[in-house]
């Protein structure tokens, strides 16, 4: 597809300049979240284009500076470790807001309230009757050989029979634009606190953008998180003393740890903070210990409890898990939460819906080959130069091989691998990901994005309005994971009412 | 409140106490040089290795002895090697304050952070060749800007206490050592050296932030006793020895829920009693002899009041 320019394709009653930050903005195959196929802006995107086209590359590059800045003095940011240095990194913004239509969230949102509901049913059901997986919905092996099923944890009930609180789901969208679920982040998911420092600092550096939108704001996440968080305290805690247990300062998440915290108003504790007497949970403070009622964990299951699992992480806290087994401290997310986001069982979540909920999905997964069966692994051999190929076990962008962008010893690598242990990998096809103006080399250009909104499951499922937009900026890249230098966006989704311009009253 | 959280508040604090002591003194002597590098040979060395001391650093890798004067405001401003340098201590006051962002306010951490990337600049650390004073004065404003933010949107309960702990503290034991070293300077009381006399001592001042409040008090000359007095027992100078252990006292009574005169700890009975002896100070201990062993006892207690802290309190 030849790409158009945009200064040739633009209407004549538009406004644009002829030259602008859009000038040599170039379509491809993917779906451009801004402009159609045509090279026109979509209608949600006019007003916000229109802006744009009228601000300077050195008015960007100011904004752009003001963003980074802002990021650095609050300290917002995550840290990499290279030989034994941690170097903090600032966590990068674009000032181009992403934007989503009303309707379109309301089918997203319908789709992830959906797809929680079920995993929560699954998590009950395989931790107890195993209805699923004797009725053959689910392979058994699959799950109860999968690494991240916890056999301690048949047969307990845990408070209020839900396991994940706190779900981040990745969507992407295929070339047509429909919105696709990569994945779903069911253990600790993490990236709230970059969706709300987004909007602080867009608000600063851009103020003007948000005149021509109505933007619903994002910011009741930490008080919907608090109140998850005390609907799942024990009964007997009247005033429940609610915790967020961080690795500590090291970790690459740690400035969401304090940031929620100082959000919600609870302490951060570390595992040191923390010890077990007489199967409760107690704090250490200058007045004597003081009981925990909740705690929200921001440490992998096996870091959790030395007694229970790994005996030499130094993070968790002794005893914490048979104290949870008691019902006398409440997690969340839940302990064993990780088969329910397993590549292996993520073919099976719309199956679940259909099981649990006699519904059809909202939001489909992406098409996914599982070379376990012989005949779909033939076709993933036959076929990985096009395909993504997942280890089940890995997250975070690594462990994985993406086909058109591999070389063929990496290709006979996974090959070998696939051969010799079938059911540790998945793959998929290439999906393009949408592409999103991006401000890079003083001019705006599309760069492949993806979204990962976050979903709440207490008294009931809260679905925050917004998310984290991710975006890979290298050219062409597809992978957008921070860890390998992806960027953000702000995110909005637009109220129901339709643009400002709608709405001449506006501000009376 | 945690005693994890309690144990940083407190050395975010007087880790910052202590970098803005450092860049203080720094400042002083570099402007203290510059007026004594005519009149004495040899004194520039001599100030640069007498602070060096003073600020308890060890000598730059690779030096024994002697360490030429030029290299010293480098070493102690900007050097991450010295374990006491300003930027070490800011450094470690902003860790500190990170592993505990959430139990300050927001604006504390906003300003300790920008604080820590300013003095972070390349450019900002080459121009303390040519003179320290930018640095030090961006330090001494930074720490200022801090107290006053944590002053008024941090709740002053027992977090902030903990935060004036360390502050005065710290600053107690400075001034003490800042007195310490001086006691040489007050038996070479030779009339012939007034003016170089009255330099010296309004350095040892100007180390103490006190130098303008000394000069609203008394009316004359620096006089060596009149210093030491106000610096060490003052009622109302926030630098004097015993405005901070006052300072202590009350926050100590705070964190313990009671009244200050309503001791039953061992680390409020020390802190108490050292800071009796300053309320009913003899003017006769100003004597050498008689001051040394004032001072050096003081400092000794000081020490333990730290410790005492750490077991009082269970920080770790």
């Amino acid at each position: 597809m030849t790409p158009p320019l945009l200064a040739e394709v633009s209407p004549p009653e538009s406004t644009v300049p002829e030259t602008s930050v859009f000038s040599a903005y170039e379509l491809n195959a993917a779906y451009d979240e801004l402009f159609s196929s045509d090279g026109l802006p979509r209608p949600h995107y006019a007003a916000l284009h229109e802006r744009l086209a009228h601000t300077s590359p050195d008015d960007f590059r100011r904004r752009k500076a003001m963003t980074d800045l802002s990021m650095r003095e609050d300290g917002v940011g995550f840290t990499v470790y290279r030989a034994e240095e941690g170097i903090e990194r600032v966590w990068p913004m674009d000032p181009v807001p992403r934007i989503i239509p009303a309707a379109e969230w309301r089918r997203i949102e319908a789709g992830l309230v959906q797809r929680i509901t079920a995993l929560n049913l699954f998590l009950w059901d395989v931790y107890h009757e195993q209805h699923i997986l004797r009725d053959g919905v689910v392979p058994a092996r699959l799950v109860l050989q999968g690494g991240f099923f916890r056999r301690e944890f048949v047969g307990v009930d845990v408070p209020r029979r839900i396991y994940v609180h706190i779900c981040g789901t990745d969507l992407i969208r295929d070339a047509d634009g429909c919105y696709l679920v990569l994945e779903d982040n069911a253990r600790t998911p993490s990236g709230v606190s970059y969706m709300l420092q987004n909007r602080q600092v867009l608000k600063r550096v851009f103020p003007a953008l948000f005149n021509d939108y109505d933007v619903l704001p994002n910011d009741d996440y930490p008080a919907a998180l608090l109140d998850v968080l005390q609907w799942i305290a024990p009964p007997a805690a009247a005033q429940p003393t609610v915790v967020l247990l961080s690795p500590g300062m090291y970790n690459s998440a740690y400035f969401e740890h304090s940031y929620l915290a100082q959000r919600m108003g609870i302490e951060l504790v570390e595992g040191r903070d923390l010890f077990v007497d007489a199967n409760r949970v107690w704090m250490r403070t200058t007045r004597g210990p003081r009981r925990v009622d909740v705690i929200y964990r921001r440490i992998d299951d096996d870091f959790l409890d030395p007694l229970t699992f790994r005996p030499d992480s130094a993070l968790g806290v002794p005893g914490l898990v048979n104290a949870y087994r008691a019902g006398t401290v409440a997690l969340a997310n839940s302990i064993g939460t990780g088969i329910a986001d397993d590549k292996g069982v993520y073919p099976f979540v719309p199956d679940m819906i259909r099981y649990y909920l006699k519904q059809d999905p909202l939001l489909p997964n992406v098409e996914t080959f599982r070379p376990e069966i012989p005949a779909e692994r033939s076709h993933v051999l036959a076929n990985l130069e096009s395909l993504v190929v997942k280890r089940v076990n890995e997250s975070g962008g690594y462990g994985m091989l993406v086909g058109p962008a591999s070389t063929r010893e990496q290709r006979e690598e996974f090959r070998a691998a696939i051969e010799a242990n079938p059911r540790d990998f998945i793959a998929q096809p290439t999906i393009q990901l949408s592409t999103h103006p991006t401000f890079v080399d003083g001019r705006l250009d599309g760069r492949h994005v993806d979204l990962r909104p976050f979903v709440l499951c207490g008294e009931r499922v809260v679905v925050t309005p917004g998310g984290l937009t991710r975006v890979a900026l290298p050219k062409g890249s597809l992978v957008v994971n921070s860890s390998q230098g992806g960027g953000s966006k702000d995110t909005w989704i637009l109220a129901d009412r339709g643009s400002a311009e709608d709405r001449p009253e506006r501000g009376l | 409140m945690l005693s994890r959280v309690a144990d940083a508040l407190y050395w975010m604090s007087r880790y910052l106490e202590r970098a803005e002591h450092a860049a203080r003194s720094v400042d002083v002597t570099f402007q203290l040089d510059l007026d004594l590098h005519g009149v004495l040979a040899d004194s520039v060395d001599t100030e640069w290795n007498a602070l060096l001391a003073l600020l308890r650093m060890p000598s730059p890798p690779g030096i024994d002895g002697h360490v030429p004067a030029s290299t010293l405001p480098r070493w102690i401003l900007v050097d991450g090697r010295n374990p006491g340098s300003v930027i070490t201590c800011v450094n470690r006051s902003r860790n500190n304050a990170r592993s505990i962002r959430g139990s300050i306010s927001p604006l504390m951490w906003r300003e300790l952070n920008k604080l820590h990337w300013r003095l972070a600049d390349p450019v900002m650390q080459s121009r303390v060749a040519e003179s320290p004073h930018d640095f030090c004065e961006e330090t001494r404003i930074g720490v200022l800007l801090f107290h006053g933010v944590s002053e008024s949107t941090l709740t002053h309960d027992e977090g902030w206490h903990f935060i004036q702990l360390g502050r005065y503290l710290e600053r107690a034991e400075k001034v003490l050592r800042i007195l310490g070293a001086c006691e040489i300077l007050l038996d070479s009381g030779d009339a012939a050296d007034l003016p170089l006399s009255n330099l010296r001592w309004s350095a040892v001042l100007r180390n103490c932030a006190a130098y303008e409040a000394y000069r609203r008090l008394y009316i004359s000359r620096v006089e060596p006793e009149r210093v030491v007095e106000f610096l060490l027992v003052n009622a109302d100078f926030p630098h004097s020895v015993r405005f901070c252990l006052t300072r202590v006292v009350d926050s100590l009574a705070e964190i313990a829920g009671r009244l200050p005169d309503r001791c039953d700890d061992e680390v409020s009975r020390t802190v108490g009693r050292l800071l009796s002896d300053l309320v009913y100070f003899d003017a006769a201990d100003l004597d050498g002899e008689r001051l040394h062993d004032f001072l050096s006892d003081a400092l000794a207690r000081c020490g333990r009041i730290g410790s005492l802290l750490q077991r009082q309190y269970a920080l770790v």
